[in-house]
């Protein structure tokens, strides 16, 4: 059976978003090493004096490009591309997906000009009444209302296909795109509210002053759903294009698969003040009700490790896989594809244990602001996130353009240098962190440097030099598959798996959106209500800006 | 659909998935209360 | 089967079934911890204007430090700022072991955090914002306060000490 045909069009257009995708991260990665050699005591800042005029110039291309635009736009470009390519359609209004599209570019030229002017060295949270160039807000605003438009495009086109296609369950993947699409959407609410209606009149000099704790507020009401937007589309590929591509496995359960989306949805906003424990303006009863939503937010991942695991283990039994674990060795570790997913979840494993603790409440003042908070995040989104974009990439590109995968082999070892290298670099911020280290800082030069911490700083070092190899790596493979002379004989096979029971037998209460969406804006409005009204009422805008670097 | 892959898939049973999340949950817990003893330990902030 | 029912696979529905236990056990412990063994995270303590915080005569943090309340107990208040030189003021308090302190910390123009070196005193420290958290030192000895969060290119350079003597 031949598969679903997208057009030239159509491919060029998801094809777009990985190039910027990618040249973003190109840009971004560079300055990731930098900060671990710094770290390490070997600092390289002095030399990039004449374009790059601080460490945190650097860290906050490095956070902007690598945590908001490469991840926002290869999420966008797989989305799009997964519900074209399962619903069978068109999208359809190509035009305003293009629209969106082009905003979000736009978006990055504005923030970018500032930032590499050095004119919002601001870290990628932006938090008031660190003031940057008004440039910069317009940027963000326009990549964020960019993504909805897209988003837009894509309920369009699942309306369409609603409309077209009565009583029929809706494929997993397309179904899951447009939720991750749908989340976006609901979360990105809290960081548009912070920017229209405070950061950009106050850059613009309409008002005086902004009140910080409410933008903190606003901002972590997108912040932690944020993780979510980058982790669901690697959750999409895990559960259902991995199994199939490790070894013809199948999905083990399709409706835990879409329950646990669902819990995702409903969940993963009303829980942001878990960023704000210590935050002096926010009262403890409720810091302690999102961290209770906190804990069941950590279900849904539960079941997905569950459901991915079981359906490897399926395509592991089925290429002859034995004994308890042996099955793993089974999988096909040779495909690019698959080694950069499968290691991407390992490690998942750790950012997952890394992230309930920090979200645990009183625990969190053990860990708040330090070192370990980095050597989380690098865990999830930059390995879970990353490393499984990296790995669809391997496919995706080639299907898309229809040339070879360059040098499969060096694609296997940029899995491998990235997964050990973040290791190295992850467990050392993750100990260094728990000593008391603090995040955000030059440790190199910090004054205030116990002995004990270098040989860990020593190991940020090492790991980030791996990293920096991987990164090569990887930006090899892409341009020389890019321009690959080699063309595919055949177009490359979208890997996807079925799922072992027919999703028709899913029960309808997990195909229909309505009452899922009315009631992640009732439990939203309920938590977050009484605490923003509360805010807002007391609001002072007394912090003019500074300009402080 | 496909009657035949369906009995054999009702044969797989996870073991070796409860294998992995064994491991998995053990480390949870391990690393979740370390640092939740050091939590206690320093004592308490009112 | 034809009817559309939930399948849910045996080891899968145990698997969720611990999974739950597991995360209301920990949800217990932290409750535990924070109602029981009163290790809490900050309250909303008092607002001020951030502008005059530093200068106003009536403000503590015009005249920032150690005030004792009653033998042993003492309240430390202090401010933050990255203007003009990335320092909290005082730069160092003194105690004796044993005493329990109370941190009044805001800040006079950006956010800081404070995080008092292996103790759990760690919080952010916002502009308009007073944070207070209460620790007991129970060994001698020297307790950095190390900002926590991104003030600007001096936020590396930014910390103070607690000594506890014996």
């Amino acid at each position: 059976m031949k598969q679903y045909q997208l057009s030239t069009g159509e491919k060029k257009f998801i094809g777009s978003h990985l190039l910027v995708a990618i040249l973003a991260l190109a840009v971004g990665s560079l300055f990731g090493p930098l900060q671990a050699f710094e770290h390490a005591g070997w600092d390289f800042y002095p030399y990039l004096k004449p374009f790059i005029k601080s460490y945190y110039q650097g860290l906050t291309v490095h956070g902007v490009l690598n945590a908001l635009v490469w991840t926002t736009f290869f999420i966008m470009g797989f989305l799009t591309f997964n519900v074209t390519f399962a619903l069978k359609r068109p999208l359809k209004n190509p035009t305003l997906n293009k629209v969106g599209f082009w905003l979000m570019v736009v978006g990055v030229v504005a923030a970018a000009i500032p930032i590499l002017a050095n004119e919002a060295t601001v870290l990628f949270t932006f938090y008031p009444p660190l003031k940057a160039n008004w440039a910069f807000y317009v940027g963000l605003t326009l990549v964020v209302v960019g993504s909805w438009v897209e988003g837009w495009g894509l309920f369009m086109t699942f309306a369409a296909w609603r409309k077209e296609n009565p009583n029929v369950r809706s494929p997993f993947v397309a179904f899951a795109s447009v939720l991750t699409a749908l989340l976006w959407q609901i979360c990105t609410l809290g960081v548009a509210v912070e920017i229209l209606t405070m950061l950009l009149p106050w850059s613009l000099g309409l008002i005086e002053g902004v009140d910080p704790q409410l933008a903190r507020t606003y901002f972590w009401f997108t912040g932690h759903p944020l993780v979510y937007f980058w982790l669901l589309p690697a959750y999409i590929s895990w559960y259902a294009m991995l199994p199939k591509q490790a070894g013809n496995g199948k999905m083990f359960s399709d409706s835990l698969a879409r329950l646990s989306f669902w819990i995702f949805l409903v969940l993963s906003t009303p829980l942001g003040f878990h960023h704000q424990y210590v935050d002096p303006g926010v009262p403890p009863v409720w810091k302690f009700i999102h961290s209770m939503l906190t804990f069941g937010v950590f279900f849904p991942s539960m079941m997905t490790a569950f459901t991915v695991v079981a359906s490897l283990e399926h395509a592991g039994r089925k290429q002859g896989g034995k004994g308890a674990l042996a099955w793993i060795g089974k999988l096909n570790w040779s495909d690019p594809s698959v080694a950069a997913q499968l290691l991407a979840g390992i490690l998942f494993f750790f950012g997952g244990i890394g992230g309930l603790t920090n979200a645990s409440y009183n625990v969190n003042l053990v860990l708040h602001n330090t070192a370990f908070i980095p050597g989380h995040f690098h865990l999830t989104v930059a390995t879970a996130v990353t490393l499984s974009f990296m790995g669809i990439s391997y496919w995706l590109l080639p299907y898309l353009t229809g040339r070879k995968l360059w040098n499969p082999k060096w694609a296997v070892a940029q899995a491998w240098t990235w997964f050990i290298g973040m290791i190295i670099f992850s467990n050392a911020m993750h100990i260094v962190g728990l000593q008391g280290a603090p995040r955000r800082v030059p440790l190199g030069l910090a004054p205030y440097v116990p002995a004990e911490w270098n040989s860990r700083l020593f190991q940020v070092g090492v790991g980030g030099a791996i990293l920096f190899i991987s990164g090569a790596l990887y930006l090899t493979v892409m341009l020389k598959t890019a321009l690959n002379k080699e063309k595919v004989t055949e177009e490359v096979e979208v890997p996807m798996a079925e799922a072992m029971q027919d999703p028709a037998l899913t029960p309808d209460w997990l195909d229909r959106w309505a009452p899922w969406i009315y009631g992640s804006l009732a439990l939203i409005v309920l938590v977050y209500g009484p605490v923003l009204f509360d805010m807002i009422k007391n609001i002072a805008l007394t912090s003019p800006g500074f300009r402080v670097w | 659909m496909a009657k035949k892959d369906k009995d054999d898939d009702d044969e797989f049973r996870p073991t070796g998935t409860i294998a992995v999340l064994t491991i998995f949950v053990i480390t949870l817990i391990a690393i979740w209360a370390t640092i939740y003893w050091i939590l206690v330990g320093r004592g308490g902030t009112l | 089967m034809s009817a559309k029912n939930m399948h849910i696979d045996r080891y899968e529905r145990n698997w969720m079934i611990f999974s739950a236990i597991m995360l209301v056990l920990f949800a217990t412990a932290v409750s535990v911890a924070a109602f029981g063994m009163g290790i809490q995270v900050p309250a909303p303590e008092q607002r001020v204007d951030p502008n005059t915080v530093a200068t106003d005569p009536n403000s503590p943090w015009s005249n920032p430090g150690l005030r004792e309340v009653s033998p042993g107990v003492y309240d430390a208040y202090i401010l933050a700022h990255a203007i003009p030189n990335w320092e909290f003021l005082p730069k160092e308090i003194t105690v004796p072991v044993g005493s329990r302190v109370s941190f009044y910390v805001t800040s006079s123009d950006v956010q800081h955090g404070f995080n008092i070196q292996n103790t759990n005193a760690n919080f952010m420290v916002l502009p308009g914002q007073v944070s207070k958290l209460t620790i007991t030192f129970k060994n001698p000895g020297t307790y950095n306060y190390i900002c926590t969060e991104y003030c600007g290119v001096g936020h590396g350079v930014m910390y103070g000490a607690v000594v506890v003597t014996p």
